[in-house]
Formats: structure tokens, C-alpha cells, sequence
């Protein structure tokens, strides 16, 4: 057998250790192992590896681990409706979010564009109709003159009156 | 545990030809993928006889991940939620242990990745040495024994505790759920040759930091 150190031994080692290998490599290695000092001492350290991380053994399981589990998954099927109602959390349209925020934001700066000018004219345009119409009216009115029309309100003002 | 759980004899399967799944040697579906498409199917029976099955294994291996084992707990319970709540999207395109422990895994990775391990340590190293103290005392070994168990426990998992999470969670899963090489890379969503590189330097650190104890 060739020396595993100058191949893929990292891992045959390893498996020998975890006891791994099946009877034929392991067999082989051990053949190996008596005339090859340097994979015995590997063999060795790695051995003593994996019967110190048996040493780590777990507590036995809380005995209320089922109740609090089951209670926990009670407590998400009161919130089913809401999770697999329209209104989920993880919507499959939720990439469409940021689109549908832009589109808000771009109807209201539309909206506050378009609204300014509106009022701007209304201002600037009924105060120009009203003295359009006061000049036409007093035109009229020096027309009439000139046509011999009086007016009352001439006839009887306060000074005359006075 | 649930009592509906365990006793009740779980419906004939209805998934027949509906899924590409995954299949034992012999080709009939893995037993537990076959117990999650019940529960995909609304049999909560078989979600108490998964449970039954894989509850301890999980929190063993993650009490080793984190170890704490109140933290373990918690995390486990989080893991089973999990298989719970993915229950309608469950589809066994891999062996069922594979996909627990992903997730098993992935809380485990996520917990210590956030830190909450260094406030949990430091209220541990408070109340005991490291954890250690919560061993169960062998009662057949003396006092002088028990001492030295316990320090050759704790030196175990400082040597553990160093270790990166992904080659601890390497280790966890090859030592002592016997998982296979192939089986860890799906775990860990990585390659064979990559699992068996954090293996090897996982072992190679941990035989320089217990060197002393051969």
C-alpha cells in the first residue's frame, strides 16, 4: 500500500479513526500502519480526537419540549388568516412595492405641478376681464353721449343738489 | 408530546406519481419524505412521529453548535416551526434528514453569527464552568475522576468552540449523526472535496488543541 501521507490520506485517516473504512481498506491500512511510523502517530492523534469528542454527550430533552412547540405552532395557526389571507407578509407581488410607491409619488408631483398654474391664472385673468369690461362700458357710455343721451345719475347729484 | 402523534395510523399516502422525489435504493419513497407529505397533506399525526424520530438528534447537534443547551432548545424549536410552516412547499427532492438539518443548521449558523452566543457565554461562564457542570455525574467514578472528566470535557468543547461554524457544523454532523460526505455537502450547500477539506482541517485543529490528551 502506498503511504497515505503522500496521497489522499487526510481522509482514509480520518475514516479509519471514525472506524469507517470497510474490512478490506482497513485491513490494508493496518498492514500499512505496522511498517509506516509516521501514519501510525497520525492514526494515533486522530484516534484520541474521536474519543475525546465522545465525551460530549448531551442532556437528556426538556419534557415540556413538545407542549411549547406545539404551542408555538397553535399560536401561528390563530395567525393563518393573516398569513394566507391577501394580506401576506411574503406577497408574491411584493417586487411590485417600489414600482407602486414611484407611481404614487409621480401622481402627486404631477398633481402639485399642475395645480399651481391653475390658481395663478384665475387671478391674473378675472382681474383682467373686469377692467376689459368697466373700459368697454364706459366707451359705450361716451358713444351714448355723443348721441345726446343723458343719464339720470347726471342730473342728480349731491352738488348739484347742494 | 402530541398524543395524536404517535398512535394514530397515518393515512394512505396521496402523492403517488405527483412529485419528483427522492427514493431510497430500492426505489419506494424515504419513509420520512413520505411522513412530510402527510403533513404537507394536512396529517398532523405524522408531524408528531417526525418529531418523535429526529427531536433529539436535532438538539443534540445543535446543544453541540451552541452549547447551551436552553439556547439548543430554542433553536430546535425554531428549526421544527420551520419544517411546520414549510410544510405546503415541502417537496422531497432530497432525504428528509438532509433538509432538517439544513435548516437545523442554518439557525444554528445564523445564531452564532449574530453575536448571541458572546451574551449567553458570559452568563454560562457565570453559572458554571463552560457548561461543563451541567454533566450528569457519574456516580461510579471518585471524586479525583470526576474532576479530571470534567476537565477533560471542558477542554473538548473550548476545542469545539474554536473551531469555525461551518467545519464545527461539518464535524457535528460527520461524528456523531454519521452523515455521509455527500450528504454533509448538501447540508451545507457546498461540494464533497469542500466538505472533506473542512473536515480535514476541523480534525487537524482539533488533534493540535487535544494533543495533550492522547
Amino acid at each position: 500500500m502506498e503511504c497515505p501521507k503522500n496521497s489522499d490520506g487526510a481522509e482514509l485517516i480520518v475514516a479509519y479513526a471514525a472506524g469507517m473504512l470497510d474490512s478490506g481498506d482497513q485491513a490494508a491500512f493496518e498492514r500499512h500502519l505496522k511498517s509506516c511510523a509516521s501514519c501510525r502517530q497520525m492514526a494515533a492523534a486522530q484516534q484520541a480526537v474521536w474519543s475525546a469528542l465522545d465525551e460530549l454527550s448531551p442532556l437528556p430533552v426538556s419534557s415540556n419540549f413538545d407542549a411549547k412547540l406545539y404551542q408555538r405552532i397553535a399560536e401561528e395557526q390563530q395567525l393563518g388568516w393573516w398569513q394566507h389571507g391577501w394580506f401576506r407578509a411574503d406577497w408574491s407581488w411584493r417586487p411590485a412595492m417600489p414600482v407602486a410607491a414611484a407611481c404614487v409619488v409621480l401622481i402627486i408631483a404631477f398633481l402639485v405641478k399642475n395645480s399651481g398654474p391653475v390658481i395663478t391664472q384665475q387671478e391674473q385673468v378675472q382681474p383682467k376681464l373686469q377692467i376689459e369690461q368697466v373700459e368697454r362700458a364706459l366707451d359705450d357710455m361716451d358713444m351714448l353721449k355723443q348721441a345726446g343721451v343723458e343719464f339720470a345719475f347726471e342730473k342728480t347729484t349731491p352738488r348739484e343738489q347742494i | 408530546m402530541n398524543p395524536e402523534g404517535v398512535n394514530t395510523p397515518a393515512a394512505q399516502p396521496s402523492w403517488s406519481g405527483r412529485v419528483n422525489s427522492h427514493r431510497a435504493a430500492d426505489g419506494s419513497l424515504e419513509r420520512d419524505a413520505e411522513l412530510m407529505l402527510r403533513v404537507r397533506d394536512g396529517d398532523q399525526a405524522s408531524f408528531g412521529l417526525l418529531l418523535e424520530k429526529h427531536r433529539s438528534p436535532v438538539i443534540h447537534f445543535l446543544d453541540r453548535m451552541v452549547q447551551n443547551q436552553a439556547v439548543a432548545e430554542e433553536l430546535a424549536q425554531e428549526a421544527f416551526l420551520r419544517v411546520y410552516k414549510s410544510r405546503v412547499r415541502y417537496e422531497p427532492t432530497a432525504k428528509f434528514t438532509t433538509w432538517l438539518f439544513r435548516i437545523a443548521t442554518h439557525v444554528a449558523l445564523n445564531w452564532l453569527r449574530d453575536g448571541r452566543n458572546e451574551k449567553h457565554q458570559a452568563s454560562l461562564d457565570q453559572e458554571s464552568w463552560d457548561g461543563t457542570a451541567r454533566q450528569v455525574p457519574d456516580r461510579s467514578r471518585t471524586a479525583e475522576q470526576e474532576l479530571v472528566y470534567q476537565v477533560k470535557l471542558r477542554e473538548v468543547r473550548q476545542a469545539i468552540k474554536s473551531l469555525p461554524a461551518k467545519q464545527k457544523a461539518a464535524v457535528m454532523m460527520h461524528k456523531y449523526q454519521e452523515m455521509e460526505y455527500a450528504q454533509i455537502a448538501d447540508v451545507l450547500s457546498c461540494s464533497e472535496s469542500a466538505v472533506k477539506s473542512l473536515l480535514f482541517r476541523a480534525y487537524e485543529s482539533l488533534r493540535v488543541r487535544l494533543a495533550h490528551m492522547a
